[in-house]
């Protein structure tokens, strides 16, 4: 007498027959299946960094993928591997998403080394997103500093296309040096068109600045902050949201007004990996994007 | 040849043997199924295991075994000129490996219990970064030669070969072996590179830490655990010795 | 749940029916500890005689059979600039004989992050749904205490279930599968005497419990003592081997690994089981170490396992078994770690 165990094919699952739509988290999905997105053009900004337009070839795909600002996708090149990298484009633009990487390990190494028209594999988007729709009828401040304006472009892009939703809308970006500032080239567009107050500072200068001079926090004195009407989203080094979410609590900004996108080596961006797990907490599912409180909370997170 | 649409270079190569067993080029030289696609992507052009005819024009030198002659001294500095990169290979080039026993007694008494009055051109065992400028080391005793295609495959593609950090237990635990400390055997594996797929362990052999320290080991705690599971200073000593892997401990 | 007894030989069938079809996993030896001591691990069988029921516990626990050490998620056809990716699940049925209490609980848990929370994992699930579990009851060791951690019964996530009551079982059913499965070897209904003595195995068991670890106050202990000296303490100890995560039934962390063959027209995404006490699990781009001391990242494994799930799920991630202690050559174990905490509190 023999035995045969009835086999399941997950393949079968009416779910299981469709490429993956990431918004829709509970649903059993073919989880590590990337979109296969064209590189369609690669914009050199200093010699770190490059902005990538990426625009994934399948239309069906392409017009399913929605996303929110602050939100992320794991960028991958097959055999090579796969990062997390936050969007920065519009999240009405349907035709390519905007991805700024900065050379840092294998995966953007080699990243920066491909040509217009590789093709590339996108999973996502993933993540928790600055929530722009609580921030109707408020002040928004935008802090970046360094490689922080990159999750800001999408924000930025948003108020934009939302303009009358909002109050003052105030960036302020503070960069090492001024070869480092990054989409400085936009700013006169942001400026006139999105109508935001942009205020620049670099704490080295060079020979060809005019500029401010100092730390991101200098940059205070310039701008006029109502406590109790304003939203802030700060992105940056670590150390900054110190500084920078210090001062705006001691003028009376609640920590739960103040956003910070939070930066760790996710290998799945789905919660299931731990690498960028504290606890309870996963910067991939509930992060990238925090609330102050949250942050100051977790411990190990600054 | 391409890559995700990037030009990918053959690079010549060149493999060198110095004081070892030489089991570490038979490695490279081994594993019919996988040589047809190693040549074709490198282009050999000096190698004395599998071809006589040599030539000078390598960028990538394969260094093999410790330097123990001024002859050979001489000779790995021209190959250090001459390649671009040089990656040594192996427990002998890497940390001196079994030859290192000799430096443990005076060279006198060794020459005169070994060649008795022949004359013989031997000086102390040196790894090979002792002599030249080494940009990788790929350790093992011998060599395995999945981790020598892997790290070809870095070379062509021009990335940084990031080796595994951790201990060789990670991988001696994946394949599910019982550990040999319960079986009464003494083991490096906590404090050894994994990359070896615990070979030795698998074969109830405690491990002999021929791929030298993994990142940050914690070397205190593995000696107070030998002395407490009551193995002798000379033993702990012998163990640690035997690849002078690591060196400076005891 | 529905209960039978089938007879010891009637099970020998059972099993030896099943290994005709399907693949069989059950614990096995192969080594004796110094004291001479079988070492059991679970391993694929090739005869019944090969099942050892009568085994203590396993060194390292079935969970591999849901989530190997090594998987690969998904495999890419490369050309020039293009490619083509393929992802295959398992779909290959397998049978575990003789998985314990805390182990089936283990995968309970498991289940809650790997298919009932965010994003289901299409791998776990294959294979957690193409696996028949035949769990098997014993009497706890010297160091068990899954009592604590309420994982010392199982309930559910089995097919079958067996507890040894002389010359047959008595079988817990839970499943279709399991319950087609024992009727066509003469499976009995259960005898008032056959009750009986299930009760007293069941009552011995519960008497057997030697070791207790008091988690009640844990979580908030997490906490309270997050700068306490017993990390540092435990964790100059610590080998940083990640033995401890191999072989625990829960620890599910991992990392993911590309490569490409050596002619570059291949490509692998591996999923490899990672341990938090691994030098650079937390280090991210451009190099930074969050974690770059030996008990810091000791205490996060506790952190996760004592309070990170407690959090997110109502329990501990740790299931009592003291795999990780047995297999820790430096003595660390969930028992003294979690006794020093609540010393240290006390004073």
């Amino acid at each position: 007498m023999s035995l045969q165990i009835p086999h399941h094919d997950i393949n079968l699952e009416p779910s299981m027959s469709k490429p993956p739509d990431f918004n829709r988290q509970s649903v059993l999905m073919h989880t590590e299946r990337g979109f296969k997105s064209e590189v369609i053009s690669i914009v050199p900004l200093t010699t770190q960094e490059k902005l990538f337009h990426i625009r994934i070839c399948d239309p069906c795909e392409r017009e399913n993928f929605t996303f929110l600002p602050g939100q992320f996708v794991m960028l991958e090149l097959p055999g090579c591997g796969e990062v997390p990298i936050s969007i920065s484009s519009s999240t009405s633009n349907k035709e390519f998403i905007a991805l700024c990487v900065r050379k840092v390990g294998k995966v953007t190494g080699m990243l920066h080394r491909l040509k217009q028209g590789a093709i590339v594999g996108i999973r996502g988007p993933f993540g928790t997103h600055f929530p722009m729709e609580k921030m109707v009828g408020y002040n928004i401040l935008l802090i970046a500093g360094g490689l922080g304006i990159v999750p800001l472009r999408s924000p930025i892009y948003w108020t934009k296309e939302h303009r009358s939703d909002y109050k003052d809308i105030t960036v302020m970006y503070g960069a090492k040096e001024p070869g480092q500032i990054l989409f400085d080239y936009q700013f006169e567009e942001w400026r006139k068109i999105y109508g935001l107050k942009m205020l620049t500072i670099v704490q080295e200068a060079g020979e060809n600045w005019n500029g401010r001079v100092g730390l991101i926090t200098e940059l205070f004195k310039e701008v006029t902050i109502d406590p109790d009407n304003t939203f802030a989203i700060v992105c940056g080094p670590p150390v900054m949201f110190k500084f920078v979410c210090g001062h705006l609590s001691n003028l009376g900004l609640p920590r739960q007004r103040m956003f910070v996108s939070l930066e760790r080596r996710m290998h799945c961006g789905m919660g299931k990996c731990c690498r960028c797990n504290v606890g309870s907490t996963f910067t991939c599912l509930d992060g990238p994007v925090f609330d102050y409180w949250t942050v100051m909370n977790l411990k190990e997170a600054i | 040849m391409k890559y995700l649409g990037i030009t990918l270079e053959r690079p010549k190569i060149g493999v060198f043997s110095f004081t070892g067993c030489e089991g570490c080029q038979l490695q490279i030289a081994n594993k019919e199924e996988t040589l047809k696609d190693l040549f074709g992507v490198v282009e050999v052009v000096n190698f004395r295991e599998i071809s006589s005819e040599g030539r000078d024009d390598y960028e990538i030198a394969f260094v093999e075994g410790s330097i123990t002659t001024e002859s050979e001294s001489a000779r790995v500095k021209k190959i250090r000129k001459q390649a671009g990169t040089l990656v040594a290979i192996g427990a002998c080039a890497c940390l001196g490996g079994v030859n290192n026993l000799k430096s443990r007694f005076s060279l006198p008494d060794v020459v005169k219990e070994v060649y008795g009055t022949h004359p013989i051109d031997t000086g102390p065992v040196r790894k090979v970064k002792d002599v030249v400028r080494v940009d990788i080391e790929l350790p093992g005793c011998p060599i395995s030669k999945p981790e020598f295609e892997w790290l070809v495959r870095h070379l062509i593609l021009g990335i940084e070969p990031q080796f595994l950090q951790y201990s060789v237990c990670v991988e001696c635990k994946q394949r599910l072996n019982s550990c040999v400390f319960d079986m009464g055997m003494m083991c490096l594996g906590p404090i050894t590179r994994a990359g070896c797929n615990a070979v030795c362990p698998r074969n109830r052999l405690g491990c002999w830490g021929c791929r030298g320290p993994a990142e940050e080991a914690n070397f205190e705690s593995l000696m107070e655990i030998l002395r407490e599971r009551g193995f002798s200073e000379e033993h702990i000593a012998e163990r640690m010795n035997f690849f002078n892997a690591f060196g400076g401990i005891l | 749940m529905l209960f039978r007894t089938i007879t010891k030989e009637n099970f020998r069938k059972m099993v030896e029916a099943l290994m005709e079809n399907n693949e069989v996993i059950g614990p096995k030896w192969r080594d004796r500890d110094t004291e001479g001591n079988k070492i059991y691990r679970f391993l694929k069988l090739n005869t019944f005689d090969e099942l050892q029921m009568d085994y203590t516990r396993s060194y390292s626990s079935p969970k591999n059979y849901f989530l190997p050490f090594k998987e690969d998620l998904s495999t890419y056809r490369l050309e020039d600039k293009d490619w083509e990716q393929e992802i295959h699940y398992t779909i290959h049925p397998r049978v575990i004989i003789g998985m314990r209490a805390c182990d089936i609980n283990a995968l309970l848990k498991l289940d809650q992050v790997l298919v009932k929370s965010a994003y289901p994992n299409p791998h776990y699930v294959a294979r957690r749904r193409n696996t028949l579990i035949i769990g098997l009851d014993h009497e706890p060791l010297e160091d068990c205490f899954c009592r604590s951690m309420n994982s010392d019964t199982a309930f559910h996530g089995f097919d079958l279930f067996l507890t040894d009551i002389g010359e047959k079982y008595f079988v817990a059913i839970n499943s279709d599968t399991g319950y087609m499965i024992v009727n066509r070897f003469d499976a009995r209904e259960v005898a008032e005497d056959d009750q009986r003595r299930y009760k007293e195995v069941k009552g011995r068991i519960e008497t057997k419990f030697k070791t207790q670890v008091d988690v009640t106050i844990v979580p908030e202990l997490m906490d309270l003592e997050f700068e306490s000296d017993v990390w540092k303490k435990w964790g100059d100890k610590c080998l940083s081997c990640g033995s401890c995560a191999m072989v625990c039934p829960t620890c599910y962390c991992y990392g993911i690994e590309e490569h490409t063959n050596l002619t570059f027209t291949k490509a692998t995404k591996r999923r490899v089981l990672y341990s938090c006490n691994l030098l650079d699990f937390a280090t991210v781009a451009g190099g930074h170490n969050f974690r770059p001391e030996a008990h810091i990242r000791l205490k996060y494994r506790y952190y996760h396992q004592f309070r990170g799930f407690v959090e997110a799920f109502n329990q501990s991630l740790c299931v009592g078994c003291n795999r990780c202690g047995k297999a820790c050559l430096a003595g660390i174990s969930p028992k003294v770690v979690i006794d020093d905490l609540i010393e240290t509190e006390k004073r």
